[in-house]
């Protein structure tokens, strides 16, 4: 077992640099970003790694691009302050730069990375996952060998089993003139995890229907996921918070709320309605694509 | 190891493991015991330091990704002691501090939203102080001395 005074930090010169040391680590080596999640590693009675390689301080992963036609490009590195900052004019984006600005507390905001977020599969509650996961973001995977792109969703399912010498390197999120929102329930506001998220987005037609919806659900199972039946429920509708509260209760069954210290899993999925309701009351008022 | 560190200015050689936390390095090998160390993994804000003027918790900050970053902690406000900083000298005047375990913290945190931000909305403020924890007291005073120094015309300050 490796003790806090004996694990190595190697701080790499370039993300190549980087990728070739956790490749020849083998799996003792591991990517540190923030830390705020790895520094807590000891607390939460798991294994130090041999060695970090600290990630956060290359600057080829801390830039958002955003291209002529909106769309995004975040470099993992990028704190939760930088993306609320780089997000605030966007009105398309009103759902990110919620989950960036209200996730944690401001310290640790300014600390811990994309990156980060989205690769800790022990962590159920992280914020930025259900924003991502409805506006159809895509995950670049950098190898020592080259890059190769592939939906959040499925970087979920993979994450646990990365190849080491694998770095979650730039999340991508395409242009969209959506209306989207980020409901969350901390049970205090003091940095606690939120019990439940529930983000969504909403492409609206000239007629005020929606077009098409993306609704995700984040804290309530083990993983965040999308919910089909109500995004279906919510297609060819006006945008209306309270029917979309009575179709989520309807359909709050598709759930099975995990058990946790904050929360037991009944409480978790019996918040969803609200949670929509919510959500969809602060896009209501967007102006998005119409 | 040896790491060198910007500490209030100064540079400092210390040694210690790079995952060492920097509070704890800050407390045992340099003395800055203002910094405190109370609930190890980030929500309570007692060990608020600024790095490179933005609010970090030490507690969960590996001393190593400190190095080459200016740390300040608490003993830079009132350098020698002499003065206070406004900050600190309208918590005092408000008798806003209580056993002074969430202070250091409440004070670096506060310090970081007005040198981005030197007139927070009330909301600004209260949203900054939310990852920091005090037991014994509300919050009210805190948030009103914080206001006074914060739009010196308008305030009378
Ligand atoms: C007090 C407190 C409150 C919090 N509240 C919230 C909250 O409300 N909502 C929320 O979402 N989160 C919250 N968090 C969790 C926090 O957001 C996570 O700790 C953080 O997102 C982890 O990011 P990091 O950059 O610090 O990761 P690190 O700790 O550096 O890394 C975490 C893990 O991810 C891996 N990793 C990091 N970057 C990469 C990469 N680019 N590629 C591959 N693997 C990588 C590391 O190997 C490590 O296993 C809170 C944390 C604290 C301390």
């Amino acid at each position: 077992m490796v003790a806090v005074a004996e694990a190595e930090l190697y701080l790499p010169s370039s993300l190549q640099d980087a990728l070739r040391v956790l490749a020849d680590g083998g799996g003792a080596a591991v990517p540190l970003a923030g830390a705020t999640w790895a520094m807590r590693a000891v607390l939460r009675g798991e294994e130090l790694a041999a060695r970090y390689v600290a990630l956060s301080g290359l600057d080829e992963l801390r830039t958002v691009e955003v291209a002529a036609d909106g769309s995004l490009a975040i470099g993992a590195c990028v704190t939760h302050a930088r993306l609320g900052e780089a997000v605030a004019d966007q009105p398309n984006l009103r759902g990110l730069h919620d989950a960036a600005t209200k996730a944690a507390n401001a310290a640790v905001r300014e600390a811990a990375t994309v990156g980060g977020n989205l690769s800790v599969a022990a962590f159920p509650a992280a914020d930025l996952v259900p924003a991502l996961l409805c506006l159809d973001a895509e995950v670049e995977l950098a190898r020592p060998d080259g890059n190769e792109r592939v939906s959040l969703e499925r970087f979920l399912q993979l994450r646990s089993e990365l190849a080491p010498g694998t770095v979650l390197a730039r999340v991508h999120v395409p242009a969209g003139r959506l209306r989207t929102a980020h409901a969350r329930l901390p049970l205090r506001v003091a940095g606690d995890y939120p019990v439940a998220i529930v983000s969504v987005a909403l492409d609206v037609a000239a007629d005020g229907t929606v077009a098409r919806a993306a609704v995700a659900v984040g804290s309530v199972e083990a993983v965040a996921r999308r919910w089909p039946e109500l995004e279906a429920e919510l297609v060819g509708k006006p945008v209306g918070a309270e029917a979309a509260a009575v179709a989520a209760k309807a359909l709050s069954a598709t759930f099975h709320g995990r058990e946790g210290i904050e929360a037991p899993g009944w409480y978790r999925v019996s918040v969803l309605p609200t949670l929509v309701r919510r959500a969809l009351t602060a896009l209501s008022g967007q102006e998005g694509n119409q | 190891m040896t790491i060198e560190l910007t500490v209030n200015g100064e540079t400092r050689t210390v040694t210690a493991a790079p995952l060492t936390p920097l509070a704890e390095v800050l407390r045992e090998e340099l003395y800055l015991t203002g910094t405190k160390q109370a609930c190890g993994e980030g929500f309570c804000g007692s060990c608020t330091v600024l790095l490179d003027d933005a609010a970090a918790p030490s507690c969960l900050t590996p001393v190593g990704m400190a190095a080459g970053k200016a740390v300040r902690t608490i003993e830079s406000l009132a350098p020698g002691m002499s003065e206070l900083s406004p900050l600190q000298q309208a918590m005092k005047d408000a008798d806003a501090v209580q056993c002074g375990m969430c202070f250091p913290g409440i004070l670096m945190g506060l310090t970081a939203l007005l040198a981005r931000q030197p007139e927070p909305t009330e909301d600004d403020v209260r949203t900054a102080l939310s990852g920091h924890l005090c037991r014994c007291t509300g919050y009210a005073r805190i948030v009103d001395a914080a206001l006074s120094v914060c739009v010196p015309a308008e305030r009378g300050v």
